[in-house]
């Protein structure tokens, strides 16, 4: 039997010993995550290289708890250094003994570089991950072998309850504890003192402690981790509590799926015992109390006190109705104190250091640390601890890392599937009890889901509720019932089945169940559906409305990404699935069938299809473009085109304004119902901004001239020539008898750059330049040549430019980073921008123009000034700020700008009637596309400002839709259909090797000397094997078959 | 005894009383469905809610299981309450749409129809069956098994129990099972022949202004008069 005295000089000793020992002492993380990763045998290799080198009385080796970063395990640590190495390998032990211990040298390829700076970081404190977090419950689990208790005891561990045993009072321990502050780590957020105090004044000779381990959230496993990592301080906790309370009997309800939690905290509760610190007359101080584990099965609901206490009591996992709270009448029907993991282990550091120090750290009502295990959509996933009042911000971008893959951050949802869904609006919220509650949210036990844009907010409410459904204990009707309902609605909107009236019966239940409920299950059970509700209706209606799932998850209504994705709805999946199978032929009607440009579209098209692109997932997406470059190549050398000339069925004559990808889709679809359609032009070639805007070698006139023909040939009349506003009139069109007019006239008008000495001389608006070009007119540009702007327009000029007779260099300015500029961007941003830089064009960029220099009115060059990527704004996109004093000059004889483009409507006379918005855009209504003047509709860039081609395009499709609705007196109301291939084509077998070398091709492309002042296409196109290859690596989305629940 | 206020009105309760048996002592007509006299109170069906609390504390529980307490201010009929109740009928109904009980129970409260899905899945898991067997009729043949949507209720193992004698009490007191009522109209959808209004006071104000059973008494006696 020790004594209160024996134990006392048992730590001070193994503290002594502890930082007596200079050796180094070589950590490597054994938490859950790196054990998964294969931490056993990393230990296992150290010790052996330790002593294949006879080091072992030179070097430490300990098998420490979590380290939290878990992304990087299996993680190593070499104090008193504190080197950090990360996805330490097997192979990489025998060097990091001779080097890091031996030779006392880093071993640069192991160390974490940081992303943002591409910075190697040596040691464990300087790492990002680390920096912003306040680690004082796991600080001593990265340097303790938690199945060794004397390493517990080395770092001062049982001093607070030594302290406490020796010279406290229950009152006074209660007291400690009140001061700080510290609040229920489960979730609910009660102040601790206050609970132990009810128990502690509740009749009774009999209390239980009990520890809540059951932590069931999707992606939780802080708590695990303490287990696992220091069960010592979750022991000591209790012992003090027990001693504050009056209980003599403990119990720690931990899962059954968590056997190294488990394993340790036995380990520990036996070691305990050992040092008499568990047990009868425990130090000889007269003073009993003995610890238990109860392994639960796993219910979710366990985690609910009064559900525990039956499962603890052997019963039915059922909460019960409180009052009685179990501090009044609890386990066994005693007054139970029931605490989580976290409260307990951050007991003795309360203890020992002041309730003052504690209550410093966070804010005014809750205090202390929080520990969140982050996960999802994020860089940096692993378990981290911060100081409560940091803002959501800080911890998903400077520690997380910000997220994968450049994607956009849409929310993050914390309280595990019981809590809410915050959007990026509420970054900046300060992370507390009250803050979180507020918005809808709640602290739950530390859960933290980040998601992406790729994420479905509709998808994710179903995937909570999927999980609550079976996880409520089912007793009370309403959450029985009310969570399968809303399941119900849920499922029917994401399939495209849902209605208008489905969202308010979803609120109106979910409010409900709220309500009605008894536990904090059910109480919480609609969070999901309410946040998602709250801030992100938009999709709902989405889904309802309009049949679209913006994230393009749902598969009943996507079908295909590729096809769900694409503006005028080409069938990409199953015109490659037939390019596949080698029927290029079927695979170009299938193109025709839904696009009247087709190999236009096949050489301009942004190509958003390949965005969601399934395989650009874990690779690169299809390249869905050049297959469709390849039917139609394959089309055009055999004669397929679009059936010619459509029957004249219908009486109504109707007019076009504009001959561009939008007016020439109208006129098709028109032609295609019947009407006798004429399209005005006031250029002199047809094609609008495809013939005017896009130059010769991204677009031959060849191939612009046959789509354009095509369409002439199905019916459609074009006249150029012929400009509103001065040729003619709308009101004359109706006199004419025209009973309905398409406007879609583009975006012409370059935007100014407000800079001094951009008027006059040697400056030139991109879009005219390329239009005086493309029209064979004289462009007069001189030998240096700057652009300024980084979308098409601009990378357009630069290679016009090099190409025209007399140009030497050309220099494009932007003000950002080559990630964000706009111009088309295929596999991580090549394509145009790397076209152009093998062409030598000269990218400057986070460079601005300041002013044109100008000398006797000439233009000689321009001065710039050098960015820096700033804070981010409002739409979470960084903005570039100028860096004082970096001015400097580009010498130059023509400038062009490109910086954007904006219709020009000055030809609508103001009494026309049609109504104008302050940009210069025609206002429409945006799902018919009627202008609020009868008859005339409007749509492509002229409404939208300057956009791609095929929303252009699609603009005019929905146009020729709606005429035709409303020349034959229908209701002008837009219907939508879900997302379905017309045809299901057999899906290929292919061998795992055969996928394995599969890659998405690079397209043939002339040579840099071909190119030399030359307009011949760049592009080449793919021949048939590499397309039939490309095809087959396709992955059939639309083939998936339904999930299985 | 314990002094608490019920509906704006100083009352009394005996110490161990809950809240329904409160109010039905002082008269106030508050429906149930898994609660029956003699059975231990149990708070599945979240029918009998009522708001306790002032403020933002003010919450709803079932007051078939919560306890009187001293000082504790209830409110039995409050629009909170009758919105929470119609939306509990509601799903009653689109479970078990055939049980004259609920269908008396949704016409009470002028749910004449449920807008979710029809489902003839009958059995609400009410477990008067389960009590009555155990406390009743010391069977104990039949309990609860599993969790969540798989929750049924059974004999073990779901064989034939040898402590079955067949006497029929889980039978007799099943809302759902007996007393079928198929009328004239569609599954879930309530024919509302034994009608009877919701307080029409409500509208106007935060709490209703009398609890004669059935309701709107007042309008009727109007009525007649003209």
């Amino acid at each position: 039997m020790k004594t209160i005295e024996d134990l006392k000089n048992i730590i001070e000793t193994k503290m002594r010993e502890r930082s007596a020992d200079k050796k180094p002492c070589i950590t490597v993380c054994s938490g859950t995550g790196c054990h998964a990763y294969g931490c056993e045998k990393v230990v296992k290799a150290f010790s052996d290289e330790i002593n294949k080198k006879s080091l072992n009385d030179k070097v430490n080796i300990r098998a420490t708890g979590c380290h939290g970063f878990c992304e990087r395990g299996p993680i190593v640590v070499i104090h008193p250094a504190g080197i950090f190495y990360q996805k330490v390998k097997i192979e990489d032990i025998p060097e990091i003994v001779s080097e890091s211990i031996v030779n006392n040298r880093v071993i640069d390829r192991l160390l974490y570089i940081d992303p943002n700076t591409g910075e190697k970081i040596v040691h464990e404190k300087d790492v990002p991950f680390y920096k912003k977090q306040q680690r004082i419950i796991f600080e001593n689990n990265g340097f303790i072998d938690p199945e060794n208790i004397n390493d517990y005891l080395a770092v001062g561990g049982y001093k607070a309850f030594i302290k406490v045993l020796s010279s406290s009072s229950p009152e006074e321990i209660i007291s400690t504890v009140k001061q700080s502050g510290l609040r229920g780590r489960g979730g609910a957020g009660f102040p601790t003192a206050y609970k132990w105090e009810f128990c502690k004044k509740s009749k009774g000779d009999v209390k239980y402690l009990i520890c809540n381990a059951d932590e069931g959230d999707p992606g939780a496993y802080m708590d695990r981790s303490l287990l696992e990592g220091n069960p010592h301080a979750v022991l000591e906790g209790m012992l003090i509590g027990a001693l504050a309370i009056g209980a003599k009997e403990g119990y720690i309800y931990v899962r059954n799926e968590y056997p190294l939690a488990v394993k340790n905290i036995s380990l520990a509760i036996d070691q305990a015992k050992q040092f008499g610190l568990l047990g009868e007359d425990i130090l000889g101080s007269g003073f009993n109390f003995d610890i238990n584990i109860v392994k639960g099965a796993g219910a979710f609901v366990c985690g609910e006190e009064t559900a525990l206490i039956a499962s603890v009591e052997g019963r039915f996992g059922e909460p019960r109705q409180r009052p009685p709270y179990p501090v009044q009448k609890g386990l066994w029907g005693k007054p139970t104190n029931i605490n989580n993991v976290e409260t307990w282990a951050n007991i003795p550091l309360i203890i020992k250091n002041g309730a003052d120090w504690f209550s410093r750290i966070g804010t005014e009502t809750s205090k202390g640390t929080k520990i969140f295990s982050l996960v999802g959509k994020i860089n940096n996933t692993g378990l981290v601890e911060v100081p409560m009042g940091i803002k959501l911000r800080e911890i998903i971008e400077d520690i997380g890392g910000g997220i994968p893959k450049g994607k956009k951050f849409k929310a993050v949802q914390t309280g595990g599937p019981s809590g809410g869904c915050m959007p990026a609006k509420l970054l900046d919220l300060p992370v507390d009890y009250e803050k979180l509650t507020e918005v809808g949210s709640m602290m739950g036990s530390g859960g933290m889901v980040v998601m992406d844009e790729d994420t479905c907010m509709v998808d994710v409410a179903k995937y909570f509720l999927n999980f609550l459904k079976d996880e409520s204990c089912g007793k009370c009707f309403t959450c029985r019932e009310g969570i399968v309902r809303m399941l119900e609605i849920v499922t029917d909107i994401t399939d495209g089945k849902g209605t208008m009236a489905d969202i308010q019966l979803l609120e109106e239940l979910a409010r409900t169940v709220k309500d009605s409920t008894m536990c904090g299950l059910g109480q919480s059970a609609p969070n999901p559906v309410l946040s998602t509700l709250r801030y992100f209706r938009d999709e709902y209606e989405a889904h309802i409305k309009y049949k679209r799932c913006p994230a393009v998850v749902c598969k009943k209504i996507i079908s295909s990404p590729c096809q769900h994705t694409c503006p005028i709805n080409q069938e990409g999946c199953v015109y490659i699935a037939l390019i596949a199978r080698g029927e290029f032929a079927k695979a170009a009607e299938i193109i025709l069938k839904d696009n009247p440009l087709p190999s236009i579209c096949a050489r301009v098209c942004h190509h958003p299809c390949e965005s969601k692109c399934r395989a650009g997932e874990s690779g690169d997406p299809i390249s869905i473009r050049a297959l469709k470059r390849f039917a139609m190549d394959y089309a055009t050398a055999h004669g397929i085109r679009p059936k010619k000339g459509f029957q004249k069925t219908r009486e109504e004559k109707v007019a076009i304004i504009g001959s561009g990808p939008s007016g020439l889709t109208c006129g098709f679809y028109l032609a295609q119902k019947g009407y006798e359609v004429t399209i005005y032009e006031s250029a002199p070639v047809a094609g609008g901004m495809l013939a005017l805007g896009i130059p010769e070698h991204r677009l031959p006139r060849k191939m612009l001239n046959a789509d354009i023909e095509a369409i002439k040939s199905a019916g459609v009349t074009i006249k150029t020539n012929q400009a509103l506003g001065k040729d003619f009139s709308l009101d004359e069109l109706f006199k004419k008898g025209y009973q309905a007019v398409f406007i879609a006239t583009g975006a012409y008008k370059s935007w100014k750059l407000g800079i001094p000495g951009e008027e006059g001389e040697g400056v030139l608006e991109s879009m005219k330049f390329l239009i005086a070009v493309n029209l064979g007119k004289e462009a007069k540009i001189g030998k240096r040549v700057g652009i300024i702007g980084g979308g098409n327009a601009a990378v357009d000029s630069s290679r016009v430019s090099i190409r025209l007779p007399g140009c030497e260099k050309v220099s494009i300015i932007y003000r950002r980073t080559k990630t964000e500029m706009p111009a088309f961007k295929e596999r991580g941003g090549k394509k145009e921008v790397e076209d152009a830089l093998e062409e030598g064009i000269d990218i400057k960029l986070l460079t601005a123009p300041v002013k044109v220099i100008r000398e006797n009115g000439k233009l000689v060059g321009i001065e710039c000034i050098r960015m820096e990527m700033g804070e981010p704004d409002e739409s979470g996109r960084r903005r570039p700020v100028p860096v004082p004093g970096s001015e400097f000059k580009i010498e130059l004889d023509t400038l062009i700008l490109a910086i954007g483009e904006q219709p020009d409507t000055s030809f609508l006379s103001e009494d026309c009637g049609v109504d104008i918005s302050k940009s210069g855009t025609i206002l429409v209504n945006p799902e018919t596309l009627l202008t609020n003047k009868e008859g005339v509709f409007a749509g492509g860039d002229v409404v939208t400002g300057a956009n791609t081609v095929v929303e252009a395009m699609a603009a005019g499709k929905v146009a020729s839709e709606s005429i035709d609705r409303y020349l034959k007196g229908e209701s002008m109301a837009r219907t939508y259909e879900v997302t379905k291939p017309s045809i299901l084509v057999e899906a290929l077998e292919l061998t795992e090797e055969e996928l394995a070398s599969l890659e998405r091709p690079d397209m043939p492309s002339l040579s840099i000397e071909e190119r030399h002042k030359s307009f011949k296409e760049v592009e080449l196109g793919l021949d048939e094997k590499m397309a039939m290859q490309e095809a087959r690596r396709c992955l059939r989305c639309e083939l998936e078959p339904e999930e299985i629940d | 005894m314990l002094k608490l206020k019920l509906n704006g009105v100083d009352v009394q309760a005996e110490e161990g009383w809950t809240l329904l048996e409160t109010a039905r002592f002082y008269g106030l007509p508050i429906p149930t469905l898994c609660h029956y006299e003699g059975l231990s109170p149990y708070g599945a069906c979240r029918l009998c809610l009522v708001e306790i609390g002032t403020g933002p504390n003010a919450k709803l529980v079932s007051s078939c299981t919560y306890p009187a307490e001293e000082g504790l201010e209830v409110r039995t009929h409050t629009r909170r309450v009758s919105a929470a109740r119609k939306m509990v009928v509601e799903l009653l109904l689109a479970t078990c749409p055939d049980s004259k009980t609920i269908q008396d129970l949704a016409a009470s409260m002028e749910v004449q129809k449920t807008r979710f899905k029809v489902r003839h899945d009958d059995c609400i898991l009410c477990g008067l069956c389960v009590r009555m067997c155990s406390e009743q009729m010391s069977g104990k043949a039949i309990g609860f098994v599993n969790r969540g949507e798989t929750r049924k209720i059974t004999t073990p193992f779901d064989i034939r129990s040898e402590e079955c004698r067949l006497c029929g009490g889980c039978m007799y007191i099943c809302p759902a099972c007996q007393l079928r009522c198929q009328g004239p109209d569609a599954p879930g959808v309530v024919c509302g022949s034994c009608l009877n209004v919701s307080p029409v006071c409500l509208e106007e104000y935060e709490d209703a202004l009398c609890y004669l059973d059935p309701c709107c008494q007042c309008l009727k006696e109007e009525v007649k008069k003209k």
